[in-house]
This record gives structure tokens, sequence and C-alpha cells, in this order.
């Protein structure tokens, strides 16, 4: 773990380089040979004939995008959930984020005639949100407060009520559940950037907003009442916190399905190298989280070619080794 | 005058006897477990008590639903309802290892069952029927006339494209958001029948794959590519126009030499008997501007490719 | 006095007890009554009068079979599977000393989701289905002794074991979704039903092997119910009251893995039970391991039991997973019981 100021900072300059290397070898390396100077045609004369730059323009750049942002949303979701919870077991999921986007998108594809990746982003965030306002107002205890525990409790119950409904519509329906698999196992490809553009405004916004409660979520995780020196209620903190959270992992499984090994494990490993300061730890969790996405995209064009593997199977198989290592190491002191 | 009529009235049965010939036993009371073991049952003349749900237009495919009207669904091909096909009371159950082993206790129970191996096999399937009614007769006929159609088939497309004979063939089904190429089973089995081959890049896969993205497009290079597409889903048609206008497809041989067919999924992959592997055969003739033997009576009610599914009448 | 005082924690701990008995008992007649409606419910209702017959007996009529080959066995099955998921799930909960403990989290139901898709998408064909539950139970145990060995550091503490879990079950999860999305069709599809969670097709073979299970498993849990009570407390705790920490754990470990290896071996992906159930049965009776084992799995059969009487019968002539149900009636159960106890937490 780095501990001065000084190298947490070189550690997060590695990071960004690192971050910005995997997103160049995410945009070059593929099926389809692709030169600099096409990726530089591309960019300054695009030429709509030359297949290079279609595919650029088309495949490699959106698909490098979103798993950036993605990956990064997800991360930072995650550790702020786990801040939230004071529970290591908690991540974007737990607040039937997930599931709640799960179902609403198979109901879509299932009795509603929406079929399109355009139409599911939008059930798949009126989902998520439903899903979490479900969780916060079954989570309030007596005097209005937000129990780490009681939050979790009712997450674990909305997501298996909302997951066993989405399986019921599956099982009985052969043909949605080939239309949703994909979706369902996590894909960054076959997105236009179009896609993307009317959900930046909420990436960042919460983004921004959680840049803004750094200090107040790393007063939460010394107390409830810590916050309060702060100038702010713990409740509407983390009200807050959770706003950010739906946001960020909402839009990110409505933009790329449900991709579940970022937002649990990813906040574990920045914290191992960074500590738990939300001031290092969230730009560390963007960067890892970036980082672990586009280079799961890359690996899954070339493990099974030409067969494309879900990107959320290979943050998996990518991330495990590492935290695993990081899960003995961490607790040797312990 | 009494006395006649007593008498007449006593004979009447055995006047009638006499009269009509032997009216044919009961056919038997069958339930088919699979959709092939269905169309089977029908091609052989027999109308089962109960049927499994087919895949796509629910809750019978339409070349089959005059033939069974009124027939009795026992639930799901992957998870028929055991309880009412015990309560269905039947001679014989038809079912398929691939699907049912795991119940074939319990059928065995309810009553005698044969069982063939896998689904697709359609001379497996209707063989196996036709040995456990009695129909062997009418199964062989079906068959003799299928070899003919083949052997027909295969000269006339030897002959009309020479040089390019034999074709490399890929069948492609669109989903809303990936494309699945098929290399095995149903279609994959008639095809090889009929002599077309593999298309290069697909030469070692097992049942096919599935891709996601338009830059791998030039896996389907072919010489001619027969495309699934299911005609009330838009975002298939949507997913379907959006590859199809991708430069890489232009690209294409099969694109090139004008040889992509847009076909039914019912015959090509659900229907799995011999009904529907008829009905392929029909697609493939069209497709290649053949002309057929003079129709054989069974084929006129089966969905076209050009009728988009409406049969033509009986 | 002392007597008096005596007298009273006497007597206070018979009213405590006589109050376990009395829940206990409810919910063992309501588990009977409830496998009796089952046995009633189905594509076609059958009379009372006539289950009761066809029980007496066995080989008579067509009713006959469908009670005693049909229902009977899948009725049975429901009640052990869903004791052996809840008693796991107890014993994890209580040595995880984390509430949201079951044997999804800590890895062991993705291992054995893992094993029986890797059968279904690439072994179905060369081997008979009937080896399935085996696969199931093997990956159960492969992946349990992977958490154990990865998490080992003298001795395994909770913490990192819970850690090791979650990784372990987020890879498995992967690969299983990689094989159900390159699977053809079918595989896939019987794959999802599996994971889901079904008790179709069950057959006296699968409850005379379930059985032995949980005929050893559950007494060697009961034997070590004080241990656990006494780690719940924190282990220094534990070990001042003499309790060999390592060895206990990992008894109850193995418990936990052997119930739900061999639940989840016979009904796919059922697990959820393991955590709403011991959930239910603590705000009935408290967390002593003691009691909270017999009444978890009282809790854990009626769940499995009337989420399979739903798929059975809800959706006629479909015959629905039990799985999809389970969460459907454990959740809300779950909510409800978060709200009446807004206090406690």
């Amino acid at each position: 773990m780095l501990n001065s100021t000084a190298a947490k900072s070189i550690g997060l300059l590695l990071g960004v380089l690192v971050a910005l290397g995997a997103f160049f070898a995410s945009v070059m390396l593929g099926t389809t040979e692709i030169s600099l100077s096409s990726l530089y045609g591309s960019l300054v004369h695009y030429d709509p004939t030359n297949i290079a730059h279609i595919i650029l323009l088309t495949e490699r750049l959106p698909r490098a995008v979103i798993a950036a942002l993605v990956g990064a949303s997800l991360a930072i979701a995650g550790a702020l959930m786990q801040t939230m919870t004071r529970n290591p077991l908690a991540s974007p999921g737990i607040l039937g984020i997930n599931a709640g986007a799960m179902f609403f998108v198979v109901v879509a594809v299932s009795l509603l005639p929406l079929h399109t990746p355009a139409h599911y982003v939008w059930a798949a965030l009126l989902g998520a949100l439903v899903a979490a306002i479900l969780v916060v107002v079954l989570s309030r205890g007596r005097h209005g407060e937000l129990s780490p525990l009681r939050v979790v409790l009712a997450g674990v119950a909305v997501t298996a009520m909302f997951v066993s409904f989405s399986q019921g519509l599956l099982v009985i329906d052969q043909q949605s559940f080939e239309s949703v698999l994909y979706w369902l196992a996590g894909s960054v490809s076959g997105r236009d950037l179009s896609l993307v553009a009317p959900l930046l405004p909420l990436f960042g916004g919460a983004l921004l907003l959680s840049a803004l409660l750094v200090r107040h979520a790393n007063a939460l995780l010394l107390g409830d009442d810590m916050v309060t020196g702060l100038g702010m209620q713990a409740t509407t903190i983390k009200l807050l916190l959770g706003l950010i959270v739906i946001v960020l992992a909402g839009s990110a499984v409505a933009l790329a399905g449900m991709i579940g090994f970022v937002g649990l494990i990813v906040p574990h490993m920045a914290r191992g190298v960074f500590g738990i300061d939300h001031r290092w730890l969230l730009p560390a969790c963007a960067l890892l989280g970036a980082c672990l996405l586009l280079l799961a995209d890359l690996g899954s064009r070339f493990l099974m070619p030409p067969q494309e593997i879900p990107v959320g199977v290979m943050t998996a198989l990518i991330g495990t080794p590492f935290f695993i290592y990081l899960a003995r190491r961490k607790m040797a002191g312990q | 005058m009494s006395v006649l009529l007593l008498t007449q009235a006593a004979l009447m049965p055995f006047i009638a006897a006499a009269d009509t010939p032997s009216s044919p036993p009961e056919p038997p009371r069958i339930v088919t477990l699979y959709q092939g073991a269905t169309d089977s049952a029908v091609a052989l003349g027999l109308t089962p008590i109960g049927v499994v749900d087919s895949w796509l237009e629910k809750p019978m495919y339409r070349y089959l639903r005059d033939a069974l009207d009124s027939v009795e669904h026992v639930g799901l091909e992957t998870q028929p309802n055991l309880e009412k096909i015990a309560w269905l009371n039947p001679d014989l159950v038809i079912a398929s290892d691939f699907r049912h082993a795991r119940i074939a206790p319990l059928l065995e129970a309810i009553a005698p069952t044969v069982s063939a191996p896998t689904v697709f096999n359609f001379k497996t399937t209707l063989n196996m029927v036709a040995n456990a009614t009695g129909r062997e007769a009418q199964a062989n006929e079906l068959l003799e006339q299928w070899d003919d159609r083949v052997a027909d088939f295969r000269q006339q497309i030897a002959a009309k494209l020479s040089s390019e004979w034999p074709q490399k063939v890929a069948v492609v089904r669109f989903k809303s958001d990936h494309v699945r190429i098929y290399t095995s089973g149903f279609a994959g089995s008639i095809l090889d029948e009929l002599g077309f081959n593999q298309p290069d890049t697909l030469q070692s896969q097992s049942w096919g794959m599935k891709l996601s993205s338009t830059e791998n497009i030039p896996v389907l290079d072919a010489d001619a590519l027969f495309i699934l597409l299911e005609p009330d889903d838009p975002a298939i048609a949507d997913n379907y126009q959006h590859w199809a206008s991708h430069p890489l497809w232009q690209q294409l041989s099969a694109v090139q030499s004008g040889r992509v067919f847009e076909v039914e999924p019912v015959s090509w992959m659900m229907g799995g008997g011999i009904l529907a592997a008829n009905a392929m055969l029909d697609d493939l003739y069209s497709h290649y501007g053949l002309l057929q033997p003079e129709a054989a009576p069974h084929q006129a009610c089966l969905p076209h490719a050009s009728g988009r599914g409406e049969p033509a009448s009986c | 006095m002392r007597t008096d005082a005596t007298l009273t924690l006497n007597s206070a701990a018979k009213s405590d007890s006589n109050r376990l008995l009395r829940r206990l008992l409810i919910l063992s007649l309501l588990l009977l009554a409830s496998a009796g409606l089952s046995l009633y419910l189905g594509s076609f209702p059958t009379p009372p009068l006539q289950v009761l017959n066809a029980l007496a007996a066995p080989q008579s009529s067509d009713i006959a079979f469908i009670i005693w080959e049909l229902r009977l066995p899948r009725i049975t099955l429901a009640i052990l599977v869903g004791a052996a998921l809840a008693i796991a799930g107890a014993i994890l909960q209580s040595i995880v000393r984390n509430p949201l403990a079951s044997p999804d989290v800590i890895g062991i139901t993705s291992g054995a989701a893992l094993a029986a898709v890797v059968f279904l998408s690439l072994l179905s064909s060369t081997l008979s289905i009937h080896w399935l539950p085996v696969a199931a139970m093997l990956g159960a145990l492969v992946s349990a002794l992977l958490v154990v060995s990865l998490a080992w550091k003298n001795g395994v503490s909770p913490s990192r074991m819970v850690l090791v879990g979650i990784g372990l079950a987020a890879a498995m999860g992967a690969g299983t979704t990689l094989l159900i999305v390159i699977s053809d069709d079918s595989a896939a599809m019987t794959a999802y039903v599996w994971l889901t969670g079904s008790l179709y097709a069950a057959q006296w073979d699968d409850v005379w092997s379930l059985l032995p299970w949980l005929v050893v498993a559950v007494p060697i849990s009961l034997l070590f119910a004080r241990h656990a009570d006494a780690m719940a407390l924190g282990d220094s705790v534990a070990e001042g009251l003499g309790v060999a920490i390592v060895r206990s754990r990992l008894v109850l470990l193995a418990c936990s893995v052997a119930l739900a290896g061999a639940a989840v071996a016979f009904a796919g992906g059922l697990s959820f039970v393991g955590l709403i159930a011991p959930h239910l049965a603590a705000r009935l009776v408290g967390r002593n391991m003691a009691r909270l084992v017999p009444t978890s799995a009282l809790v854990g059969a009626l769940i499995v039991l009337y989420a399979d009487l739903l798929g059975r019968v809800a959706f006629l002539p479909k015959d629905l997973p039990a799985g999809i149900f389970v969460a459907g009636i454990g959740a809300p159960f779950f909510v409800y019981l978060l709200h009446r106890s807004r206090a406690r937490f």
C-alpha cells in the first residue's frame, strides 16, 4: 500500500498512463488490421468509404469510450456503496440496481415491443431507479435513518424478487431469452456513440457530485455523527451518495448490460493500494475500473476468435486472480 | 311379416359387415414430445392426442394447425407436463433422449415410450414413429419420395451451376443484438445430404457460433447465405438492416453474386420433421431457380419463403 | 433470595423452551398441512378421498401413479432441499458473522452451478443425465476446497474467507455465463432453468440420494451448535470458552457445504432459500444455533414447498421452475419482517 502523498500521486499518474495505454490498445487491436495512419485519418479526414475508418468510428472508438466510462462509473459506485453500508460485500448490485434494470429490460423485450439496444437503455435506467427507490423506502428505520444493515438486507430482498420475476419471464419464452442473452452477459459492442450522448450529462453530474462529497464520504467511514461536524446530516449524505450510486450504476447497466465484477471487486483492489481516503480512492477506482474493462474488452476479442466473449465474463476472469492475491495479502496483518 | 322383419334385423349386422370393408384398427393414442415427432406423426396421417408447444407461431406452427386443431397441449418440449400426459392415458409416448433422458423412467411408467437419440434427425424420427405405430409402409413411401427429390435436386443443381458446384453455404440467423451461424443440426444435415459444403471459416465449430460485432462479418463468407428471420420481430429486421448495410457485408462473395436468400425459420430449424424438410427443399429449389418435378400432395400446404408463411391452398 | 432467583431463571428458561417447542410444533403442523395441500393440487385437483385411497394403495390407479410417482417424490424432495439449504445458510451466517452470507456468496453454489452448466453444455452427449447431480456436488466440493485453501493462512478468518469466496463466486459465475452464451439454444435454456432452480422430474431416486446427506450433516451441526454460538461472540471469547476454533469452523463449514452442495445438486440454483430462511427463523427463535437449525429447516422446507406448488399449479399447463417463486415468497416476508422490526436495527 502506498503511504505518502507523493507515492499516491505517482501511483495515480501511472494509473492514468496505463488507462490511456489500454484505451489506445483497445482501439487499435482487433480482428481487422488498423494502422496508425488509419486512426489519424479517421479522426481528421474521415472517409466514409474507407473500411478501416468505418470500423474505427463505428466499432472501436465507441467500444473503448463505453468501456472506459462504464468501468469507471461502476467502480466508483461500488466504492461508495461499500462506504455507505460499511460492508465489504456491498456492490451496486446490492441496491437492486442490476436486478431492477434486468427486470425492466426483460419486460420490455418479452411483453412490450421494445427490442433495440436504444430502447433497452431507457427501460434499464427506469428499472434501476425504481428498484433503488424501493430499497431506500423499505430500509428506512423508525426515525427515517438508513442503517447499513437494513439497506443491505432490503437490497438483497428486492434484488431476489426482480431476478426471479425476470427468470420467470425468460424461462417461459425462449425467444426473449435468446434476444436478451448477450445483454444479460454484459456487452460493449454494437453500441453507437449516439446511445451514450444522452447519458453523458448523467454520468458527468454524478461524477462531479462525488468529487464534491469526498470529504463527507471519509467522515461517514468514521461514523454517522462525524458527518454532522462537516455541516450535513448523515442521512442527507447517504441519500446523496445513494443518488450518485444509482445514477452511475444505473446508467452503466443501461448502457452495457450486467457487468457485475467491477463494482464489487475493483474498490477492494484500489483500497489495497491507495488506502481508504476517498480523495485518492475514487480517482483510483475510476482509473482501475476503466483499465479493467478496457483490457477485458480487448481480451474478449482474442480468447475465442471470431466469437466474442461477453465483457462481463472477461472482467471476472482477469480480475479474480488479482483480487484473491490482494485478499490474502491484505488480511495478513489482521 | 314380423318374422321377416326380425330375421332381416337379425341379419343386418352381417349384411352390413359384408358390404363395408373391415374398419381400420383404432389409431394408437400417441403423445409426441418434440417438434420433429409431431411433424412425423402428422406426415404419417396420425393425429396425436397430445403434443408439445411449438417454438414459434405458438401454440402450433401454421403448417400443422389444421391437422392438430383440437389436440391437447402437454407443455413445453423441454419440460412436458407429466401429470397431463398421465391423465391423457396414451398408448405410446414419443420422446427424445436429448431432451427427456431425465424423465424417461417416469414416461415408461405412464406408457410404452420410444425415444430418438437427437431431435433433429428427421429420418430417424419418422422411422421410429412408423415402427411404433405400424405405419412402416407410409414411412417408406415418404422417404422414397424424399430420396427421389434429393437425387433430382443434386442432378439439376450440378447441371445448372457446373463449375460453381458444390457451393459453400452458411445458415445465418439474426437476433436482435447478435447473429448466429448454424453448422450442424436440422438444416445442416439436409444441406449436407444435398451436397452443399461448409464455409471454410466454420469447419471446426461444434453447433455453430454467435457473432456480436460487425467487424466479424468476413466470417460469414460463403458462396450462398441463407438468412433466417423471424417475421414478427422488428428489432431483428433492424439488426439485419444494420449488418446488411455495412461495407464489409457488401464484400461478401454471396452478396456480390446475389445469392443471399431469406428463408423461414419454421421450415429450416423448428419443424424438425419430414414435412418441414420438404418445405426446406422447396425453398432451395425456388431460390436456385430449379424446376420441381410435379409437386407431391403433402407439399402443397406448406409455407414457402415467397409466401411469407401463408399456406397455399391444399 | 437465591432460590427465588434460580426459580425465576428456571421458569423463564422453561417458558422460553416451551415457546420454542410451541413454535416448532406449529411450523411442523403447517408443513404437514402444506404437504397435504400440495398432494391435492396439480394439473387436475384430486379429491382428498381419492388421495387417501391412492396413498393406501400405490398400484391401484392412474391417480395413484400421479400421487406416488409424480407428486409425492417432488414434495418430499422440496421439503428436504429447503431444509438442507436453510440449515446450510444458518451455519454459514453464524461462522461468517455476516447476515449476507449464504451458500451463494461463499462460492459453493456457484461452483455447483459451473459444474452443472459445464456438464449440460459440454458433456451431456457423452454422459447420461443421471450424472448431473454428481457433477454439481463435485463442483460444490471443489469450490469449497478452493475457497478454504486460498483463504488459509494459519487458520481461516471469516472475513478473508468471505472475500475469497465472493471473488471465486464472481469468477465462477462469469464462467457459467460464458458457457451459456456460447452454447447452442437448447443447452443454454436447460442450463438457465437449472440455474433458476427447479424440482421438475423429481423422482424417488433423488430423494434417497439426498437423504443420507441430511442424516449425516444435521446431527453433526447440532453437536457443534454450542461452538458456533461461542464463535459468534468473537474468536477470542470462543477460545476463552475452550473452543477449538479452527477445527470447529472447518467441521461446520464442511456440514454447510455438504448440505448446500447436495441440495443444489438435485434442485439447481435454489440457494436463495439459504439466505432468507435463517433470517425468518431467527425472528422466531433467536440466533442460538441449536434452536435455529430445526426452525430454519422447517421454514426453508415451507418456502420451497410453496414455491414448487406455485410453479406447478399457478400457470397451467406450464410447469415453472420453483426458483422463480422462492424469492417471490421469501422476499416479501423478509421485507415485512424488516418493517416490523424497525426498532431492532
